[in-house]
């Protein structure tokens, strides 16, 4: 079963690339941050710069193992579920279900293998200019040289093994027995992530203006708020659609796609919410701090300083990460419909009318999720503006709302679009007979 | 170029011939690895008539249906469709091209899962941008004999009622050719009969033109005549076929291969 899983890699490896992508990424991110324990850890380094890089590692490297997860696993979700037919093939030519399973998972294995391998140099350039942002805004002393040492070579490939590992395991297990997770234990969830984020975002009402800890519960009330909206996406998606009068071939055959397949969409939703609140919420509510600072006169502590550099870096990771969420499952999940386009074609769509079914459904999807993204950032953005300051929203919220709607248009849209246009070069009837 | 989308053309009143092929051939593969699935292949189908073309396995038949419904285009030779050359320009002028010209019907009926029996059955004409009145979709799926199933999915359905829908799709839009590539190949003997019978009355009563490519000597022999092919030639026609007779013509096909109808 190795060998085959090292055969199908060597073959397709176009296949692997979305997840290869994200291992590395991935891996990349985590030897980043963690090699600041390494460089923490050398003889000579004062107990200020020590703690400053630990931090750092610490908190990152904790926000960097749960997303790099996350990202892992949806692809590889996705990638196995491409596999139905393929997995049903070799269940059918006598494969045990165990055999499928060490097969998948040995593939998910020497991908991540690979992409920490590959993360490794960039990883080390990665963390030379992370002490380097950290030396240049005083907080680490000059004098530190960068090491990167076990600590940060050890955790980038053993997390990023056990994610993609653990990820497959699920997944080729899922497959294989065929059942639909149930609806019930989603929508509980749902509702305690909205609640709790509710509670995380009034809560910032206790706090006083110049509490060194206000910017916490806003900011993970925001995410909590966007996590449960995104856990309601599909019926989020299906109020939206019952509003919209669309007229046109595309328009037509857009609407009624998506309300059959709002629940296939609802990863996609998921890291569109996600994005929109996290960025928008977590860089406007930074911003405001910056300038509140600014405006009292005082010369920002070390720990503002800190706070700053990493909520910068946070947020940045964040983007990253869920724009290779985005993009790996819109892309996937647009080139599996390459049979249904080739049906549409031969129903008498013109290549032009294929595309703009896609961009009309994609339009709406984003439209849907900037919306729920928003107003999760800003329920975490005014008790926060309130409390920090006099007014109740920033004039920073504006710029930078229309910044990250640019950039997750833009995505959405350029994925999908770009995708359909390369399942479109095949000839209908081949898209067709692919799956057959 | 094709005349994209130009109606008048194709009201201007019907021509003689529905389907004419002249020398069409057709090579797929690289120069040292080329397999010649039609080799000059020259045939002329009258309106409201009902072929079959037969042959075995890597005869071209499918080759040579996807060639005459313009889903292919051949390396050489000429196709017309209802009096009008189907040449060059991409991918949306052939599509153009073929609304109100060409229907189809497919072994795997090619239906698409998120819409309804009737949105299906409707969608050819709003592709067309055509107005599309609502007793419209009813009126075909009536005489299919499944006027009672408009609102269901084609997942819901039979493997017999999903051909019939895509026959009732085929019909729509009033084409003068209906390409059929094996529509019973996947389906029971009295779900087939069904099919056939129905595709004989789109010739029959309403006129159209019909040509299926099938491997099924009992399905052949709903039609007018079958049309062999072997080696990407014609290889022999016969009129008022019967299933027997057919079936005995398949077996010794390879034995003498004439050229021409």
């Amino acid at each position: 079963m190795f060998l085959l899983a090292m055969r199908s890699i060597r073959h397709r490896p176009g296949r692997f690339l979305a997840t290869l992508l994200s291992a590395f990424l991935g891996a990349a991110i985590i030897m980043t941050f963690n090699s600041m324990h390494d460089t923490a850890a050398q003889d000579g380094v004062d107990p200020t710069s020590a703690e400053t890089l630990s931090t750092a590692a610490g908190v990152v490297g904790g926000y960097g193992t749960l997303l790099v997860f996350f990202a892992v696993a949806s692809t590889l979700t996705v990638n196995v579920r491409q596999r139905t037919a393929e997995l049903e093939l070799l269940r059918r030519s006598g494969a045990t279900p165990g055999q499928l399973k060490r097969m998948v998972v040995g593939e998910a294995v020497v991908v991540a293998l690979v992409g920490a391998a590959l993360a490794i140099g960039p990883a080390m350039l990665g963390g030379r200019a992370l002490l380097e942002v950290f030396q240049d805004s005083g907080q680490v002393a000059g004098s530190v040289d960068p090491s990167f040492g076990p600590v940060a070579l050890l955790t980038g490939i053993d997390i990023t093994l056990l994610a993609s590992a653990g990820a497959a395991f699920l997944a080729v297990r899922r497959a294989t027995r065929g059942q639909e997770r149930p609806g019930g234990a989603r929508k509980f969830l749902a509702y305690g992530a909205l609640l709790a984020g509710a509670a995380s975002a009034s809560s910032t009402f206790v706090f006083s203006g110049t509490d060194a800890a206000l910017m916490a519960p806003p900011a993970y009330g925001a995410i909590l708020l966007s996590v449960g909206f995104a856990l309601m996406a599909p019926r989020l998606l299906e109020a939206v659609l019952d509003r919209l009068p669309l007229d046109g071939a595309s328009g037509w055959l857009a609407v009624r796609n998506l309300r059959e397949r709002a629940g296939h969409l609802a990863g996609i939703l998921m890291s569109l919410i996600l994005f929109t609140a996290v960025a928008t919420a977590t860089l406007t509510m930074q911003a405001v701090e910056s300038d509140a600072v600014a405006a009292s006169g005082l010369t920002k502590s070390i720990d503002a300083k800190n706070l700053e550099t990493l909520n910068v870096t946070v947020v940045g990771i964040i983007v990253v990460f869920v724009c290779v969420m985005l993009v790996n499952s819109l892309y996937a999940a647009t080139s599996y419909r390459a049979r249904e386009f080739g049906q549409q074609r031969l129903a008498g769509a013109t290549p032009g009318q294929v595309l703009g079914t896609v961009g009309t459904e994609t339009l709406i999807l984003t439209v849907t999720g900037v919306l729920f993204g928003t107003v999760a950032a800003l329920a975490g953005i005014v008790p926060f503006t309130v409390v920090r300051t006099d007014g109740v929203l920033p004039g920073e919220v504006c710029a930078i709302g229309v910044a990250v709607i640019a950039v997750a248009a833009s995505v959405t849209l350029g994925t999908a679009l770009a995708t359909a246009r390369r399942m479109l070069r095949t000839p209908a009837v081949g898209a067709v007979a692919v799956a057959s | 170029m094709v005349r994209a989308g130009s109606r008048r053309t194709h009201d201007k009143g019907p021509a003689a011939e529905a389907l004419r092929l002249v020398k069409v051939s057709k090579t797929y593969g690289a120069r040292d690895s080329a397999v010649t699935a039609l080799d000059g292949v020259t045939l002329g189908l009258g309106r409201g008539t009902f072929t079959a073309v037969m042959g075995p396995s890597g005869s071209g038949k499918t080759t040579l249906l996807h060639c005459a419904a313009g889903l292919d285009r051949p390396d050489s030779g000429i196709v017309c469709v209802d009096g009008t050359e189907l040449t060059g320009g991409g991918e949306a002028d052939l599509t153009k091209f073929r609304r109100g010209r060409i229907g189809f019907v497919f072994q795997q009926y090619n239906l698409l899962e998120t819409l309804t029996v009737a949105q299906n059955t409707v969608l050819p004409l709003k592709l067309a941008g055509q107005r599309v009145d609502r007793g419209r979709a009813k009126e075909v799926l009536t005489s299919v004999g499944l006027g009672d199933r408009l609102g269901h999915r084609p997942g819901q359905l039979s493997g017999g009622q999903r051909q019939r829908v895509a026959i009732a799709r085929a019909l729509v839009t009033e084409p003068r050719v209906i390409f059929a590539d094996e529509p019973t190949g996947a389906l029971d003997t009295r779900s087939a009969r069904e099919v056939l019978l129905l595709l004989q009355r789109a010739v029959r009563v309403h006129g159209r033109t019909v040509v299926m490519v099938t491997h099924d000597p009992v399905a052949a022999s709903y039609a007018d005549s079958v049309l062999f092919l072997a080696d990407g030639r014609l290889a022999g026609r016969m009129d008022a076929p019967t299933a027997n007779a057919v079936a005995e013509r398949l077996a010794h096909l390879g034995d003498n291969v004439t050229t021409g109808v």
